[in-house]
């Protein structure tokens, strides 16, 4: 707004007697004129209009006098007083008395006339740049509150997302603790077994030779019938049959006991401690491992991978990026899923694409599932941390996530890493 | 400018005393008051002042009427000098149709009239008045004390501005009708190219300046 806008009133503009005085003011001055004399008294503006008057003229034997009014010195109105003939001087004085009443009246009207304009200009500018100072600081504010909320959402994000780097740590510490342990104990039972299975050979070898003795031996009747039918008794054919097959299978238990433990280990990264080189395809084929009891048993998996160069990086985050994200994919359906890795090695930029066949997030699911918190399984069952642990990561590592997905078309997330610091392994 | 009102042939023009505070920007009403013809001139109006500084601000009117029957009133205006003020300066400066900047020729207060004149640029453009073509005169005052800013020290400043300047002492009466003729003419030439003071009233730029500044 411009100041002259503002300004309902410009200093110096021209006002007129009746702007400046009141009847309340003159009528009373001019009544008491009457009792000292007077017929009449009016107070006329500059073309001669009565503004103000009292008394009645008679027409005859009755004269006037008048005396000019100013405003700013310039001559106004009048006052008119009329009277008998015979009393005009002292009409003159009378008038004359009225019109300097009058005019210091009107100096005084229009000094606080205009003293007062200007003080409600002066206040309504100041009030105006009160109101606009203040509504800068309103603005400041909401913006400082905007700006606390994003920085205690940022904290929140971040505590969040190094708790559960802990709990990741931990849950690690403790799977490769509980793997040494069970190494152990697998490494003698894989043995005694070994040992078991050459013994039983050598039963089952001297077992035969002393059937084959006895067989040649003419024992008394009854001895070889019931040599012969405790023999089937105790199926001791089948027995010395699956013997064999048991300890075989038991063996190969073990070994895949051992090669689980291993991954476990390795996955955990429990040893590897700060930035190692990593090969990318062989830590999603050991997720897909270590997943293997999740993974429904119809699956079709499809790897493509491509000839990587080794990457520098906390084993222990990207893995579980992948593992977050293949955890989803498994999750997506019960029967019929399709999953597809495929690795990129593009000039600066390694890619992992992992999509799915499953149901696909609407758009407003796909907006959020990178906040913390944010999950649509039933409470208890997600901790809604997963994949804003794998975004956090990414971020950090200078990559990003970006995800594909419409109702009913499957999901796709790509997750690309800059090479700039690859090394080949 | 105020008012024109072509149908009641009525004129009213607004002049303004702009400088810092203590200037003497009262004197010079006061000088003009005491020194002119009583004559086609009002009174001099004083608004409240606190401690002899104006708050508010001055007034002296005066009329002439132009052989066209136009009736010219110009009304000459003091603002308040200090600082504080600033929002009475700008209501006083609306409209103004010229501007007598009243500088204090003292060494110390070059300052003052420094940010006194920045304070007129200012304030003259928050009401809409052109600068270059509102009619502006200087002044400086105080030429009968010591210690002041050299008469070939003021030439150098102002000559090459081109606006005219005025030596003056107002409370010896010295130089204050010219600056206020000064002014007056300026004021004239500007009127007369928009609304023929001359061309349709009649009215020469030797009588304006005449009338309005016959002495008692």
């Amino acid at each position: 707004m411009s100041i002259e806008e503002r300004l309902s009133f410009i200093i110096g503009e021209e006002k007129e007697l009746r702007d400046i005085l009141t009847g309340e003011e003159i009528l009373p001055l001019l009544e008491r004129a009457l009792k000292v004399g007077p017929l009449a008294a009016r107070l006329l503006d500059q073309i001669g209009t009565v503004l103000w008057g009292v008394g009645h003229v008679e027409t005859e034997k009755v004269l006037s006098v008048n005396c000019p009014l100013y405003l700013e010195g310039e001559k106004t109105g009048q006052i008119v007083l009329f009277g008998h003939e015979n009393r005009q001087s002292e009409l003159l004085i009378i008038a004359e008395f009225i019109a300097g009443t009058v005019n210091a009246m009107i100096v005084n009207n229009l000094k606080r006339m205009l003293t007062t304009e200007i003080h409600t200009t002066i206040v309504n500018q100041s009030y105006e740049e009160l109101a606009a100072s203040e509504a800068k600081y309103r603005d400041l504010a909401e913006k400082l509150e905007v700006k606390v909320e994003q920085r205690t959402s940022d904290l929140k994000q971040a505590h969040t997302i190094l708790l559960q780097q802990e709990k990741m740590a931990a849950i690690g510490q403790l799977a490769a603790g509980v793997a040494h342990e069970i190494n152990n104990p697998l490494g003698f039972i894989a043995s005694n077994l070994n040992s078991l299975k050459k013994y039983s050979e050598r039963f089952i070898e001297m077992i035969a030779l002393y059937r084959q003795t006895i067989g040649k031996l003419s024992l008394p009747r009854e001895t070889a019938v019931e040599f012969d039918d405790t023999w089937r008794k105790l199926k001791m054919d089948f027995i010395i049959a699956d013997t064999e097959e048991l300890l075989i299978q038991s063996l190969d238990g073990c070994k895949r006991v051992t090669k689980i433990v291993a991954d476990l280990k390795a996955f955990s990264h429990i040893d590897d401690g700060g930035i190692v080189v990593i090969d990318i395809n062989t830590e999603l084929e050991r997720i897909l491992n270590v997943l293997s009891h999740w993974i429904p048993a119809d699956a079709v998996i499809q790897k493509k991978f491509a000839d990587l160069p080794g990457y520098p990086c906390d084993a222990a985050a990207v893995s579980q990026v992948f593992l977050n994200i293949i955890q989803n994919a498994i999750q997506t359906r019960e029967s019929g899923l399709q999953l597809d890795l495929e690795t990129i090695h593009d000039r600066n930029k390694i890619k992992v694409i992992i999509s799915d066949n499953g149901p696909g997030m609407a758009p407003e699911v796909v907006k959020r599932i990178f906040d913390p918190f944010f999950t649509t399984r039933e409470v208890g069952k997600g901790t809604g941390m997963g994949l804003a642990t794998a975004y956090e990561t990414m971020q950090s590592l200078g990559g990003r996530i970006e995800v594909d997905s419409k109702p009913g078309c499957g999901s796709i997330f790509i997750i690309t890493f800059p090479v700039s610091e690859a090394v080949n392994v | 400018m105020i008012e024109f009102d072509e149908l009641e042939k009525k004129m009213v023009l607004k002049l303004v005393y702009y400088g810092p505070a203590r200037s003497g920007k009262t004197t010079n009403l006061l000088k003009l008051h005491d020194l002119l013809s009583d004559e086609g001139r009002g009174g001099l109006m004083v608004l409240d002042t606190q401690d002899d500084r104006t708050i508010y601000f001055d007034l002296l009117p005066f009329f002439l009427m132009a052989p066209s029957g136009l009736r010219i009133k110009v009304k000459v205006y003091t603002v308040p000098g200090q600082v504080r003020h600033d929002a009475t300066r700008k209501a006083v400066l609306q409209r103004a149709d010229g501007v007598a900047f009243i500088a204090d020729s003292q060494l110390t207060e070059k300052v003052n009239n420094s940010e006194s004149f920045d304070n007129l640029e200012k304030n003259l453009s928050i009401v809409g008045l052109n600068i270059d073509k509102t009619p502006l005169v200087i002044q400086f005052n105080k030429r009968d004390l010591e210690r002041i800013i050299p008469e070939p020290e003021i030439k150098t400043t102002w000559t090459p501005t081109g606006l005219p300047f005025f030596l003056a002492s107002a409370l010896e009466g010295n130089g204050v009708i010219e600056t206020f003729s000064g002014l007056l003419g300026l004021m004239y030439d500007n009127i007369d190219r928009q609304y023929g003071l001359l061309a349709k009233h009649g009215l020469e730029r030797e009588t304006f300046l005449k009338k309005m500044t016959t002495k008692r």
